[in-house]
């Protein structure tokens, strides 16, 4: 309840002015850099806005949007700001323990496995289906395409190198997720970092691509694209949701973040949800 | 002091003094003097001037009374008035005599008074007495006649007035003339006072300028001096006076003043010029490199170091931070420790040293040209909040004076707090950074959570009308689930009632045999004595009787020992006794036992061993030789021509996770009525045979195979079948040997412990044999653990290590003491927790699991239960990552775990993953 109050009066906060301001910013961000906001969820798109606003102490956004247009490395600034980058190893751990228990069992039948991880971030996620890939056998014959529009998180997601601070966090994770190993078989640690064996990136490869603005580049068994919707409009979402049903093979696997959903999205009724609470579908 | 004599300004305001004091008395002993003398002379005219005008008057009253008794006389005839004039007459001489004296120095007067004097004597004579002797003889007209003719001779008395006139005219003249010349002294006195007091006060005023004139002239220079320098701050000059006096004190005073001011100042400024130099630094490197230049300037040194303390208490030691003019071959110190050497001790005794005279052979300072010997040192502590927070050293060409100690005491008063601010700034901008960092984390993580609350409640919009919908239907279904959940309480009703029948039934089946074979023993035993007819009391009727008793009671037993044996592991009360078995007995053994039944038959029995086969095997024998019995009886039994044969064999292993020695393969082959695939499975259930007329035909209760069944598993084997009907049948038994049994817990997943222990002690995979062997050996391995750096995230760190073998514990601690860990060690899991109790500074645990005592689950449980050790991180060191290993781990409390062999940079790894937050 406290939420709804919350939120609605921050809705009130924003007028009419606002608004065409905002959809004017995010047209120049469109044409000025080929990353298309429009139909990202208003909301979360002008808490950023804000945040940037607040953080440069600029008093209106048309204002910023001068600084987008004439001032040099602002707009990278802002497209970073508006790409939200979290992640971590074997999030929600009982996802990847069901992955491990009833979507690996499908796809042992198959001689090669080809998985997108769309919107991968800093690559925690890639790193992690790669390492229960490989204790169910299946490194071999898998490739991950790991893709994001954010090339700095990319360049980031192929060092395999994470902060130590979380690695118990990780460690955790990983054995709620039904890890089959000691999980430091597959890292070495110095005073600050967790270095993940290169060994993992062997099937691993990384790609700039973007949800909205780019289309399908191959057939996959397994699409996994999780919180990435969530910052969509419904527009948005069945744009790229139709984006996943084209990419599935048929009986391929789609597995969302822990809140999102396919129910309402129109293409419902071209899945089997193969585990409704950890939100993994199954292409009809 | 020396020469002119001192003549201070008491002297002077003195003798001032003393001269018109002086003067004072000198004129006022003149005016008495004058006073005095008119005094007399006044005095003279009042007594003097008055007596003679008294008695001249009293003189001229008594000749007047004379004449006027005389008179009376004459004219009355009365002696009474004789009376006055005979008084007179005696008296006026008297009168005379007394004023004649007085005029004694005034010779004219004293000629009128003799004038006078004759002439009343001459009236006397002449006329008064005459007169009167007329009268007293009556002569009456002889007296008129007298009075007549004597007319002029009466006149005589009017003269003597006149001449007593003139007499006192004359001497009042006199007294005027007197008191005139007295009117004239008393002018000159006036007038001489006035000189006097004229001359005083010149004489006053002149002492006065040139006392006050020498004093206020040296005073004014004093002053000019101090003003001169007030005014442009120059305290450089000095006061100069040359008179001999109490200014000169002040001046010298002031001199002294000036002296320490400027070398105060000269102090300040340099502590101050030191002080900006190293303001607004924000590194340690730069702070120390400013002010060690800064003060080796002012102290003219030719070269020094600062070391700042790195470290806290024991562990504290000095780092060189910043030098001046470093030695060119840079022979100083990097570091050094309270204590250690000169300038330890100078940190320890928190005071500054100060060493003049080096000796030549001192560390040279070097020059473009050459080298110099310093010739003192000066080493200093710098002190914050009573700690020494850093030292500087100095040396110099020359001596260090007291300014300069004083200078670097002072400056190091404030440096102190520098450093401490700058090692804070220092920190508080690494902090800041991080904090920044996790701030934006932060904001992302609250971005995304906020976005998915967005969408979480557009969706529980949709939900909502979605819950409307299905709350229609879940009313509808609510009355069927009431039907089912009723349903369902009866079905769990019956299937509880089931499982206590089943278990009363395994439980009175295992009685039952029990108290059966109590009773059959003694048949038994009685049976066969009677068949042995030791007495020959029977008959050989009697004796073949009793071989069937004994023989039908052995059935029986064998019958009641395997119903036992089946309830006994349905009720799960059997046990495994696991213990070496000698394989190389075994082949005849079953020879022995079976042979006789293979000539009976008429069949060939075969027996053969691999020679690869190891002669101990580990499990337990009793059962391990009841299921090959089995086996046999059942090949023999149904087998009516042809061979039995068994074959045993090394093989690989079947399940690696339970960690055997090795495993075994025997397979019993007959070539006998087979068994039906499709009976295949229900052959292993008890009480069952291929059909009812295998029954019929060759007997038997079904228990064999069943029996056989449940021991391979028990002992953590497999029984695998290959059967044509009609073709014969192979049982294939695999079993592994296990020297220390199965775990309790989990039958089919076995731990073999001696095996895993040893493998346990971390070295790389080719130490582990030499391991095995000696001792002497882990020493060699040892040398094969890679020796890292120094690496900050175990140094000092404690460990403590909970492993029962002491190989493993001796070359674990090895290891971690050369990464500078603190280890302990326990030796279980009750040592463990009593090490605990005293050691509370445990950073991390490893945990062995098999442990005597007290295993590693129920210790890790014990240290969780405890609060202060809930977040203790503990690595669990297990045998083999078995997945139910690992669940009990995590189930115990374990953080971590990490699988035997452990490989030592994995081991490492893990701990820096844990060990993080301590």
């Amino acid at each position: 309840m406290n939420n709804q109050v919350m939120l609605s009066e921050e809705e009130l906060d924003i007028g009419m002015v606002e608004h065409i301001e905002v959809d004017l910013l995010l047209e120049a961000i469109y044409r000025l850099s080929g990353f298309d906001f429009r139909k990202y969820m208003k909301s979360s798109i002008i808490r950023r806005i804000q945040n940037r606003m607040r953080l440069e102490r600029i008093g209106t956004i048309t204002a910023m949007q001068e600084k987008i247009i004439h001032e040099k490395g602002f707009l990278e600034k802002i497209l970073n700001d508006f790409s939200i980058n979290v992640t971590e190893m074997f999030r929600d751990p009982s996802f990847f323990r069901s992955f491990r228990q009833k979507v690996v069992p499908e796809l042992k039948k198959l001689e090669n496995i080809r998985i997108w991880h769309a919107g991968c971030a800093t690559g925690e996620e890639v790193y992690s289906m790669a390492i229960l890939l490989k204790e169910e056998g299946l490194a071999d014959k898998t490739t991950i395409y790991a893709t994001d529009m954010n090339e700095n998180v990319l360049q980031k997601a192929k060092q395999g190198t994470f902060s130590l601070v979380k690695m118990q966090t990780y460690t955790k994770n990983y054995m709620q997720a039904g890890g089959t190993e000691a999980f430091s078989e597959y890292y070495t640690a110095d005073d600050h970092f967790a270095y993940f064996h290169p060994s993992l990136l062997k099937n691993i490869s990384f790609a700039q691509h973007n949800l909205v603005t780019d289309s399908s580049f191959n057939e996959f068994h397994v699409i996994i694209c999780r919180n990435v919707l969530i910052y969509f409009t419904g527009e948005l979402q069945n744009q790229v949701q139709d984006l996943f049903y084209e990419s599935l093979c048929t009986g391929g696997f789609l597995g969302l973040g822990d809140k999102e959903s396919l129910r309402f999205s129109e293409k419902t009724t071209h899945y089997l949800e193969f585990d409704c609470t950890e939100k993994i579908y199954q292409k009809r | 002091m020396i020469g002119r004599k001192r003549f201070g300004i008491r002297g002077k305001i003195f003798i001032g003094y003393l001269v018109i004091i002086l003067c004072l008395v000198v004129s006022i002993i003149a005016v008495n003097n004058q006073v005095s003398s008119m005094q007399k002379e006044r005095n003279y005219i009042i007594n003097h001037d008055i007596e003679v005008h008294g008695l001249t008057n009293e003189i001229e009253k008594q000749v007047l009374d004379m004449e006027n008794g005389q008179r009376g006389f004459i004219l009355t005839d009365d002696e009474s008035f004789l009376e006055p004039y005979n008084q007179a007459a005696d008296d006026w001489k008297n009168n005379y005599n007394k004023l004649y004296d007085l005029i004694s120095d005034n010779p004219s007067q004293q000629k009128r008074l003799q004038d006078i004097r004759d002439d009343i004597n001459q009236w006397i004579q002449y006329t008064a007495e005459p007169s009167i002797q007329m009268k007293r003889e009556g002569q009456d007209s002889d007296v008129l006649s007298f009075f007549r003719k004597d007319t002029a001779r009466t006149k005589g008395v009017e003269d003597i007035r006149n001449q007593f006139d003139t007499f006192r005219t004359t001497e009042k003249g006199y007294t005027k003339e007197r008191a005139d010349k007295l009117d004239h002294q008393n002018d000159v006195l006036k007038t001489s006072l006035f000189v006097l007091l004229f001359l005083v006060v010149l004489i006053s005023s002149a002492i006065a300028v040139f006392v006050s004139g020498s004093i206020v002239k040296t005073v004014k220079a004093v002053v000019r001096s101090i003003a001169a320098m007030s005014s442009n701050g120059d305290v450089s000059q000095r006061i100069h006076v040359k008179s001999r006096d109490e200014i000169r004190d002040l001046a010298e005073a002031t001199n002294n003043l000036l002296s320490v001011v400027e070398s105060r100042e000269w102090l300040q400024s340099s502590t101050n010029e030191v002080v900006e130099r190293y303001q607004g630094t924000s590194t340690i490197k730069v702070l120390g490199d400013k002010f060690i230049t800064g003060i080796a300037h002012f102290t003219e040194a030719s070269t020094g170091a600062i070391y700042i303390r790195e470290g806290e208490g024991n562990k504290a030691s000095y780092i060189k931070k910043g030098v001046y003019a470093a030695p060119m071959n840079s022979a100083g110190r990097e570091s050094f420790k309270q204590g250690e050497g000169l300038i330890g001790q100078c940190a320890a005794e928190q005071r500054v040293m100060v060493v003049e005279d080096l000796p030549d052979d001192y560390q040279m300072i070097g020059t473009g040209l050459g080298e110099v010997h310093p010739r003192s040192l000066l080493m200093a502590p710098v002190m914050f909040e009573n700690e020494v927070i850093a030292v500087l050293e100095l040396a110099s060409l020359g001596t260090f004076t007291q300014e300069h100690v004083e200078l670097v005491e002072n400056t190091t008063k404030t440096f102190g707090q520098t450093i401490d601010s700058v090692i804070r700034r220092m920190e508080v901008v690494r902090l800041l950074k991080e904090s920044q960092a996790m701030t934006e984390e932060l904001q992302a993580q609250s971005e995304e959570l906020q976005t998915q609350s967005e969408e979480l409640q557009m969706q529980s919009e949709e939900l909502r009308m979605i819950n409307e919908q299905l709350e229609q239907r879940s009313i509808e279904a609510e009355g069927k689930s009431a039907e089912l959940q009723q349903a369902k309480v009866e079905l769990e009703e019956k299937a509880k009632q089931l499982a206590l029948s089943s278990r009363y039934k395994s439980e009175f089946l295992a009685n039952m045999s029990h108290e059966l074979r109590t009773p059959l023993n003694s048949i038994l035993i009685l049976s066969e004595m009677l068949a042995e007819n030791s007495a020959k009391g029977l008959s050989s009727e009697d004796e073949e009787f009793a071989r069937v008793i004994h023989s039908s009671g052995q059935d029986l037993l064998n019958l009641i020992n395997d119903i036992l044996d089946l309830s006994k592991v349905e009720a799960g009360k059997l046990e495994m006794h696991f213990s070496e078995v000698n394989m190389s007995e075994l082949p005849s053994q079953l020879e022995r036992n079976f042979g006789h039944m293979a000539d009976k038959k008429g069949l060939t029995f075969e027996v053969k061993k691999d020679i690869d086969v190891p002669d101990i095997f580990y499990t337990d024998e009793k059962r391990f030789q009841q299921i090959i019995k089995n086996l046999l009886s059942n090949a023999f039994k149904f087998t009516e021509k042809g061979r039995v044969s068994l074959h045993i064999a090394k093989d690989k292993a079947l399940h690696p996770e339970v960690g055997a020695d090795h495993w075994l393969k025997v397979s019993v082959k007959d070539t006998g009525i087979g068994i039906p695939k499709d009976k295949h499975d229900l052959i292993f259930e008890a009480f069952q045979q291929g059909d009812g007329a295998t029954v019929r035909k060759y007997g038997g209760t079904g228990l064999g195979l069943s029996i056989c069944l449940e021991f391979v598993k028990l002992l953590g084997g497999q029984l695998d079948l290959e059967s044509e009907e009609g073709e014969g049948s192979t049982f294939t038994l695999y079993i592994p040997s296990l020297p220390n049994g199965l775990m309790k817990s989990e039958p089919l997943l076995p731990f073999n412990e001696t095996e895993s222990e040893v493998a346990a002690t971390i070295m790389d995979d080719s130490a582990i044999e030499e391991v095995k062997e000696s001792e002497d050996d882990i020493v060699r391995g040892q040398e094969l653990i890679s020796v890292k750096e120094n690496d900050s995230s175990f140094k000092g760190k404690k460990v403590l290590i909970v492993d029962d073998d002491h190989r493993n514990i001796f070359a674990l601690k090895t290891a971690l003491e050369n990464e500078q860990m603190n280890v302990i060690t326990a030796e279980n899991g009750t040592a463990c927790l009593e090490m605990l109790e005293h050691e509370n500074d445990v950073d991390i645990i490893l945990m062995d699991i098999m442990m005597p005592v007290m295993d590693g689950y129920e210790t890790m449980r014990i240290i969780r239960a405890e609060k202060s050790m809930a977040d203790i991180p503990i690595i669990a060191l297990t045998a083999k990552a078995m997945k139910s290993d690992r669940e009990k781990c995590l189930e115990a409390g374990a953080s971590d775990y990490i699988s035997k062999p452990l490989k030592i940079e994995q081991l490492f790894s893990v701990m820096r993953v844990w060990i993080l937050n301590k």
